[in-house]
């Protein structure tokens, strides 16, 4: 149970109170998702390894294909486990969107909590707040199983650390982009205003949003670029992204003819360009796995703007709709607000 | 009349939406003392749920203002409850878990004891308590009118200074009604709350409250004490004639025989009969003639 000095008072304990089957299925949903993730990195680990060694008894790093039930069961696991984390924000998108703001306010709920002693601004700062609290240390906790997953099966791994789905399942971006689908959603719930039609606004904002980060991802942190005369190099585990030819005049470009790939020295990947008229050499642009970190914080960084600017949006659109905390008589200007006997212009009570 | 403050003053108040063409709310302005018990009335469309909505703070005027216990709806939220019309409560909670909800909204303020009698008290004459609520019930199973106990037990746990109540009679049955309106008669004797209730019945709360405002078409056709507004009018009878000097409600009849409402410009003609109209009376004569000209009892704009 929570300790009762951590329960909030006032609007945030209200939040809990009426999201209270949500909550309970977040925490079974991370609950069943850490149990999948130590299983693949504890006993399911254990027994694909076996799996392997019994097939290849020199080692498995020397086995081209390694088959086997412990095996498939570990990929199984392991690759839905890194799905379900990194899509974890569509689920709190299209719930903050639906259920969190949307169902309060089509079914007035929403209006029955702003005519108690709880400002609209207030009861919104306490909807994203709780929520933003639970899928953040929810999401926290998976994705250090997710990275204990991987870093403990390392010798059996087949996915790497540029996939997209690793990269969203494996640091703190993953927290970055549910905060941002908490936020799109609640902005989606307060602009549609209806639980079905939020569901699928939040669902297609937060789509837009992950999409774009895989598509820009690179472009996130400098890459490094190699050059060569007759082939180039990239290390091992980089995120080989460009390569072409070097003119004669010395300008890179991408090449028309096809370039090879073959293993280099220390496992790196060779790259081998057609000859080409006037080429004087090759080049390559790729992240090196050391980029992983940087990458992780600027995307973060990046993630956690658009879902401060969707918060704002948020308040501003609220501020707009309700009548906020303003001297009633700004509104005195408006035309028509002067009665026909002059008597109440202006007239303070 | 009195330097008091308004519990609830209107200056030209006015919405309208952008999509539809014309005004919900058009150009209305009045004022009502603190500590009245004030029926809102009108047909269906008149405009009640929207300035009820207004004077809520739920929604912004697009013209005028609208001034709630002396400042703006925002700045007296604390101080006034506002129940609305289809009743709306989380339907997952428990009675019991929606009146906590009502503690942990209105922390300042909440009065469980005046909460837990509207919800759980029933009053029946021989002591029955069948109608009385189960602390364990979830909204979503209880009637229409067990909802509307339960959105009306929020509101007097709030202790408010001022009850803007949309129909809160439509749902509850007629011991119910009784109960209700004995509720909040004590309330108003009892703390000086003004209260605000609409209904479209015109005449359901007639007698129960000292104060009238009438709304049709987004306007307010009447405003004042029901007393004043009834004596300000005259039903008179008689040969067709000129009704010069009389400003005319609503007039029937034929080429010789004619039944008019009006309000009196001075001593009727010796050839007219008159009578005194009854409340109803006069509320409809102004629904069904749109055109007839606005009446606010004095006192009721001016502050």
């Amino acid at each position: 149970m929570i300790p009762s000095s951590l329960v909030p008072r006032g609007p945030g304990r209200s939040v809990l109170r009426l999201h209270r089957a949500a909550l309970w299925t977040w925490l079974s949903l991370v609950a069943a998702t850490s149990a999948a993730l130590l299983w693949a990195y504890g006993p399911g680990h254990e027994s694909a390894l076996a799996d392997a060694l019994r097939q290849c008894p020199d080692g498995i790093a020397l086995c081209d294909r390694t088959s086997g039930p412990w095996i498939g069961r570990y990929d199984t696991v392991s690759a839905l486990g890194t799905i379900g984390v990194a899509h974890l924000s569509f689920l709190v998108a299209g719930w903050a969107g639906a259920a969190l703001v949307g169902r309060e306010l089509e079914n007035g709920t929403a209006h029955l909590a702003w005519t108690q002693s709880v400002s609209p601004a207030r009861w919104l700062a306490a909807e994203l707040a709780v929520p933003a609290l639970f899928v953040s240390a929810g999401t926290t906790v998976l994705v250090l199983l997710h990275r204990l997953m991987r870093d403990g099966g390392r010798d059996l791994a087949w996915a790497s650390w540029y996939e997209y789905d690793v990269f969203r399942a494996d640091g703190p971006v993953a927290v970055a982009y549910a905060l941002c689908g908490l936020a799109l959603g609640a902005l989606a719930g307060l602009v549609v205003g209806r639980a079905l039609p939020a569901l699928g606004v939040a669902l297609a904002a937060q789509l837009a949003v992950v999409v774009l980060g895989n598509e820009y991802r690179p472009k996130l942190w400098p890459v490094v670029s190699v050059t060569g005369t007759g082939s180039v190099d990239v290390p091992s585990g980089a995120a080989h992204l460009h390569q072409g030819v070097i003119t004669a005049g010395g300008a890179r470009r991408a090449t028309s003819v096809p370039c090879d790939f073959a293993d280099g020295p220390n496992g790196a990947n060779g790259v081998r360009c057609g000859a080409e008229d006037g080429a004087s050499g090759v080049w390559a642009t790729y992240h090196p796995e050391s980029h992983f970190r940087p990458l992780q914080l600027v995307e973060t960084g990046a993630v956690l703007a658009v879902a401060a600017l969707a918060v704002a949006a948020a308040f501003l659109l609220l501020r707009r709709r309700t009548a906020a905390a303003s001297p009633p008589a700004a509104a005195g200007r408006a035309p028509g607000s002067v009665p026909a006997d002059g008597s109440a212009t202006g007239a303070s009570v | 009349m009195s330097e008091e403050t308004a519990a609830l003053k209107a200056v030209g108040l006015g919405l309208r939406y952008r999509r539809r063409r014309g005004h919900v709310l058009r150009d209305c302005s009045f004022r009502l003392p603190a500590g009245r018990v004030c029926a809102l009335v009108g047909p269906n469309g008149a405009g009640k749920s929207t300035l009820l909505s207004l004077a809520a703070g739920l929604i912004r005027p697009t013209e005028g203002t609208v001034h709630v216990l002396g400042t703006g709806p925002a700045e007296a939220r604390e101080r006034f409850a506002y129940v609305a019309q289809d009743k709306p409560l989380p339907p997952q909670l428990t009675v019991a878990g929606t009146l906590r909800l009502g503690a942990d909204l209105n922390r300042a303020r909440w009065d469980a004891a005046a909460a837990g009698r509207i919800a759980y008290a029933h009053h029946a004459p021989d002591g029955d308590r069948s109608g009385s609520l189960d602390p364990g019930a979830r909204i979503r199973s209880l009637s229409g009118g067990q909802r509307t106990r339960v959105a009306l037990a929020l509101a007097f746990g709030k202790r408010p200074e001022l009850m803007l109540l949309d129909e809160p009679m439509a749902d509850l049955d007629p011991l119910a009604r009784r109960e209700l309106l004995g509720a909040l008669m004590g309330e108003a004797a009892e703390h000086g709350t003004t209260i605000v209730l609409s209904s479209h019945i015109v005449t359901e709360l007639d007698g129960a409250c000292d104060h009238l405002l009438l709304m049709g078409g987004g306007r307010v056709r009447l405003a004042g004490d029901p007393e004043e507004l009834v004596a300000a009018h005259t039903l008179l009878t008689g040969p067709a004639r000129d009704l010069t000097g009389h400003t005319v409600v609503e007039s029937r009849g034929t080429d010789r025989q004619l039944t008019a409402l009006v309000r009196p410009g001075g001593p009727p003609g010796d050839d007219w009969r008159t009578a005194a109209p009854s409340l109803e009376e006069v509320l409809l004569a102004h629904l069904r003639n749109p055109g007839a000209p606005d009446l606010v009892t004095e006192g009721t704009v001016n502050p």
